[in-house]
């Protein structure tokens, strides 16, 4: 077998148009990724009351967990040192347009800077009771909305970096909803009451900003530091404010209690949410589509180029062991791919990112092992779309039809996913689980949050299959092709 | 000269075949997506775009038969032949694409004929109350708009096609052309400007302006001048594949 | 070492043409064999059986007893030319030659070495595609002894070729049959072959038709006939007529003999003191013997216009 690996080699490296397309895989991809990154923009802008303009780039925090979050709201807070509690009624939640995840009740959190680690108990528009806490974490308690009729009671027990969440229809029977260890929270940490509200995802009029109300009496707060005044702050993670603007929101004391109002939400960033300023890293990595191109005619012509000139007889009467030669073209083929889609990868993450960045755009963080994952998984995607085109080419010996079916199935059910937006998700879901493109889940690096509602699409790099399940996929279609191709070769002449 | 590639074309059975491929996918996507497209709370979608939308998958079949008209003379070389029976090459090409493009249209006519009637038959069903007539105009000129689409789709695969010479190289080229412009656009956030000149230069989202009926204020080109992008494309194909013809040896 | 090739009972059809039909013979190693036929006999198609590149739907196809496939390294047992146009246009016959003796385990100064045996040592690192066709053959022929193999198997070598290039080619498959080497070169160009086959396998519409030795052939087609130059005409017909001979008259002062050697011819007219000028052999060329044999199977004539 290695002698068939090395004859395959110099088959390869002997060719100058192959040689020219594998170099054009690293350069294409990084390129285009680089070019398309410094076209997208985000920031903002406005004009003092001077008239002088003011604008920056978008910026977001991160959250403890190390992920980019939304953290803006309006919060009613006193400061609490050590262990203590909140209690409080809720008897009502309105909006100008009540999104499903608006959300009102009473929070703990370190102190009032964005993407600091909190826990809170809230009524949501129409996802009943529920507790949430450092942004990821979200479990539900009653279910049900809240009014007059049907108040909902909750409460947050503060016992050094634990809190714990409870809630009651009828402030006598509690129900523990969950427990929420926040490691490292100072002594002292702001308690109080918040309100929220996504905007509205559908008509995504960020402009009509909605704002949401929560009604709160019975409110009892305890431990040190409490029982003085409470102070109101608009804690924000998007775009300043023009300065003599206060934020969107307020709270006002009733003669019962309290209403909060405010904006915005409390939960991870996610790409495609309307609110959303961070910039998945599949955006980094545009140009793999261009590459994928260059990698199917590649990967065709290594076989298809022999049959068009005869030249497969000589090698399959230098070598009787035809499966065997497909096995060392796919080897080399996929080796060579696999190397220079590692090193366009590599590239092009770092430049885009760069590039994105000078745009004012915020790029997702990523752990050093989902970089690894994301950049090794392109290329091994890469190295499994060049060996499928080859054995296309061994199947239909010709390399229009097999560069064109590779494309069909590869390209056109993302471009279908993508650009079609009237496409049903049923559609466009069944063409990203079956088809070979699964495998661009490889470059999904942010999870679906339920709480956060957004499109969740290919475009904004979710995939409705894990990266290890697309890339089977993958695998499966190569590996059939493959099994296919050596069957036909066996059996045909010549 | 006509006469000569007229007999050429419809005497290759592949030709038929991938005539007839194209139609059928073209109808089956469409009546796929028309089956399944519901009107959501938003609106409806534009019908005749929604019944349309087989071209996408259509158009690559399209493209392929043309890029196969010039590539297979090159592959087998006879090439030779043709061009030592008649010396004067680009009037070769040009007769070439004549006979494409009238197989093209007839083809096209089918497919997008049987794609309107899906989408007549079970859009209605779906939530589509409004549909219009299809004879009225807007939904007349998608229906022929498309015809002309996919013979321009041809035309542009058949210059870059004689150009290129290699048959895998100038599908990679052409289906790369038309469908990774839209995908790289979509990726470019937060840039509406440059979004929207982009699509205007881009050849297939250019073209297919040609299939909308509604919300065509917001397009950034009306459909007549979409399609005329996608006419200078094709023009500017031909042309480099003339020179190419024309400059180097067979 | 030495090695025959034995093809037994091949049959193939492609559709509803029949390509071999029952094909059977020996290729006996020290001798060149010369293969061939009318255009359609199935010359190529039993090549590539042999070389196991098409599949017979019966017959068994061996190389020194054993089946193509099961030979390890087949290139150093079998060297072939099929197709001497069957290369890529961008690489250069170097690095053909190359891929060809790695996929064999073959060293790499073995290149270098058929490169010099096949004379394109100035051309071996330019692009194949700009080869002539004389030049191809050349390197078709370098690819087969690459593996330095006792059995060759080349189809239609002399196409294409000079005078000079059919030359080499001769001298050379002659010289590899005198070292013992099993040789079987295809061609419909009798002129060539004449010269460089010792034995002839002829076939015809996917069968043989004639499995013999060149000169058997020749001396079967010439009818054993002399050719004899005299002005005493008259006199040289009486005598060999009585001596049993047919003499046919066929110009003023030339006669054709029949069924009587020239030898004997000499001794009758020398013992009758009739003088002569010139006696010879009448030896039929190898094309009009295999016109004579093949006349039945011969699928494509021109007709005459």
């Amino acid at each position: 077998m290695t002698e068939l690996l090395r004859s395959e080699w110099i088959k390869f490296r002997s060719v100058r148009g192959l040689v020219i397309g594998l170099l054009l895989i690293p350069i294409l991809t990084a390129g285009l990724s680089v070019l398309t990154a410094s076209g997208s923009q985000c920031g903002w802008g406005y004009q003092t009351p001077s008239g002088q303009q003011e604008s920056g780039g978008c910026s977001a925090p991160t959250g403890p967990g190390g992920e980019l979050v939304q953290d803006t709201f309006y919060f009613a807070h006193q400061p609490l040192t050590g262990d203590g509690s909140i209690t409080v009624r809720m008897t009502g939640l309105a909006s100008s347009a009540l999104q499903p995840w608006a959300k009102s009740g009473i929070i703990i959190k370190a102190n009032t800077v964005p993407g600091s680690a909190y826990a809170a108990m809230m009524v949501t528009g129409a996802h009943g009771v529920r507790m949430e806490w450092d942004y990821t974490q979200d479990t539900a308690g009653m279910p049900g909305g809240v009014s007059a009729a049907t108040p909902r009671w909750l409460r947050l027990i503060r016992a050094g970096d634990t809190i714990t969440g409870y809630d009651s229809a009828d402030g006598t029977h509690w129900t523990k909803v969950g427990t929420a260890t926040l490691a490292g929270l100072p002594a002292t940490v702001q308690a109080g009451m918040f309100a929220a509200t996504p905007s509205d995802q559908v008509t995504a009029n960020s402009s009509a900003a909605i704002i949401a109300t929560g009604t709160f009496d019975h409110v009892s707060i305890a431990g040190n530091g409490t029982g003085g005044t409470w102070a109101g702050t608009f804690v924000n993670s998007g775009p300043p404010n023009p300065p003599g603007q206060s934020g969107p929101g307020g709270f006002q004391q009733t003669s019962t209690g309290f209403t909060v109002n405010g904006q915005g939400d409390i939960a991870p960033d996610v790409p495609g949410n309307n609110d959303s300023t961070g910039t998945p890293i599949s955006h980094a990595l545009n140009g793999v589509f261009v590459g994928l191109i260059v990698v199917i005619v590649v990967g065709a012509i290594f076989i298809t180029a022999e049959y068009r000139r005869g030249m497969i007889r000589t090698t399959f009467a230098a070598t009787p062991a035809r499966g065997k030669v497909l096995a060392a073209k796919a080897i080399v083929l996929g080796s060579l791919t696999f190397v220079a889609a590692l090193i366009g990868c590599a590239i092009a993450i770092p430049l885009a990112s760069h590039q994105l960045r000078n745009g004012g755009n915020v790029v997702d963080p990523l752990t050093a092992l989902t970089w690894l994952r994301v950049v090794i998984g392109t290329a091994a995607v890469f190295a499994a779309i060049a060996v499928l085109a080859l054995a296309l080419g061994a199947i239909f010996r010709r390399g229009a039809a097999a560069v064109s079916t590779a494309i069909v199935l590869i390209v056109v059910p993302y471009f279908l996913a993508i650009a079609l937006p009237n496409l049903p998700t049923v559609l466009s879901d069944w063409l990203m689980r079956i088809t070979p493109t699964a495998a661009m889940a490889v470059q999904q690096t942010i999870p679906r949050y339920p709480q956060v509602p957004a499109p969740y699409g290919p475009s904004w790099g979710f995939f409705p299959l894990s990266p290890l399940a697309g890339f089977a996929v993958l695998c499966a279609w190569t590996g059939g092709a493959l099994w296919l191709a050596a069957w036909l070769l066996d059996r045909r002449d010549a | 000269m006509l006469s000569a590639e007229w007999t050429k074309a419809r005497t290759l059975s592949s030709t038929l075949w991938l005539l007839a491929g194209a139609i059928a996918v073209t109808i089956a996507l469409s009546a796929g997506v028309v089956a399944a497209t519901r009107c959501t709370s938003v609106g409806c979608g534009d019908p005749a775009r929604v019944s349309l939308t087989g071209t996408y998958l259509g158009q690559a079949i399209v493209a392929v038969l043309a890029v196969l008209a010039i590539s297979d003379e090159y592959s087998t070389g006879m090439i030779h032949l043709t061009f030592t029976a008649m010396p004067r090459r680009v009037p070769v090409l040009a007769a070439k694409a004549a006979v494409l493009t009238a197989l093209v249209f007839a083809a096209g006519v089918i497919a997008v004929l049987g794609s309107m009637l899906a989408g007549r038959l079970m859009l209605p069903g779906n939530g589509f109350s409004d549909y219009p007539s299809l004879a009225s105009g807007p939904m007349l000129r998608a229906a022929f708009g498309t015809v002309l689409y996919l013979a321009l789709i041809a035309l542009l695969s058949l210059g870059l096609a004689t150009a290129v010479r290699e048959a895998a190289v100038a599908i990679g080229c052409v289906l790369g052309l038309l469908f990774l412009f839209p995908l790289i656009t979509a990726f470019i956030g937060g840039n509406a400007t440059l979004q929207r000149h982009l699509d205007q230069i881009s050849p297939m989202t250019a073209g297919l302006y040609i299939q909308a009926t509604t919300g065509l204020r917001s397009l950034p080109l009306t459909p007549w001048q979409g399609l005329g992008v996608l006419a200078l494309w094709a023009a500017g194909a031909l042309l480099l594949g003339s020179l190419i013809l024309h400059w180097r040896d067979a | 070492m030495e090695a025959t090739i034995e093809v037994s009972g091949l049959h193939k059809q492609f559709g509803p043409v029949k390509a071999l039909d029952g094909m059977t013979f020996t290729v006996q190693p020290g001798q060149v064999t010369g293969f061939v036929g009318p255009n359609g006999a199935g010359k190529s198609t039993t090549m590539r059986v042999i070389l196991g590149l098409d599949r017979p739907d019966d017959g068994t196809a061996a190389i020194g007893g054993r089946a193509y496939h099961e030979l390890k390294h087949p290139l150093r047992t079998v060297g072939s030319l099929l197709d001497a146009a069957a290369l890529q246009p961008g690489r250069s016959a170097r690095n053909h030659l190359r891929w060809l003796a790695c996929s064999q385990k073959l060293p790499a100064k073995r290149v270098d070495e058929v490169i010099a045996l096949a004379g394109l040592d100035s051309a071996s690192r330019r692009r194949a595609g700009g080869y002539s066709l004389g030049m191809r053959q050349r390197l078709g022929l370098a690819a087969a002894m690459l593996g330095d193999p006792p059995v060759l198997m080349l189809d239609e070598p002399f196409n294409g070729l000079d005078p000079e290039g059919i030359y080499w080619i001769r001298t050379f498959l002659r010289d590899l049959a005198a070292r013992g080497r099993t040789v079987l070169v295809s061609s419909h160009l009798m002129s060539e072959l004449e010269d460089t086959a010792d034995h002839l396998v002829v076939v015809g519409r996917g069968r043989v038709i004639a499995d013999t030795s060149v000169a058997t052939l020749i001396t079967a087609a010439s009818d054993g006939r002399v050719t004899l130059r005299t002005t005493a005409r008259a006199e040289a017909t009486a005598v060999l007529t009585h001596a049993g001979a047919t003499v046919t008259t066929v110009g003023p002062d030339e006669l054709i003999i029949s069924h009587l050697s020239a030898e004997r011819a000499v001794v009758l007219l020398t013992e009758n003191a009739i003088g002569f000028s010139e006696i010879s052999a009448h030896r039929a060329s190898l094309e009009e013997a295999y016109m004579e044999l093949t006349r039945e199977s011969v699928e494509f004539r021109g007709e005459p216009s």
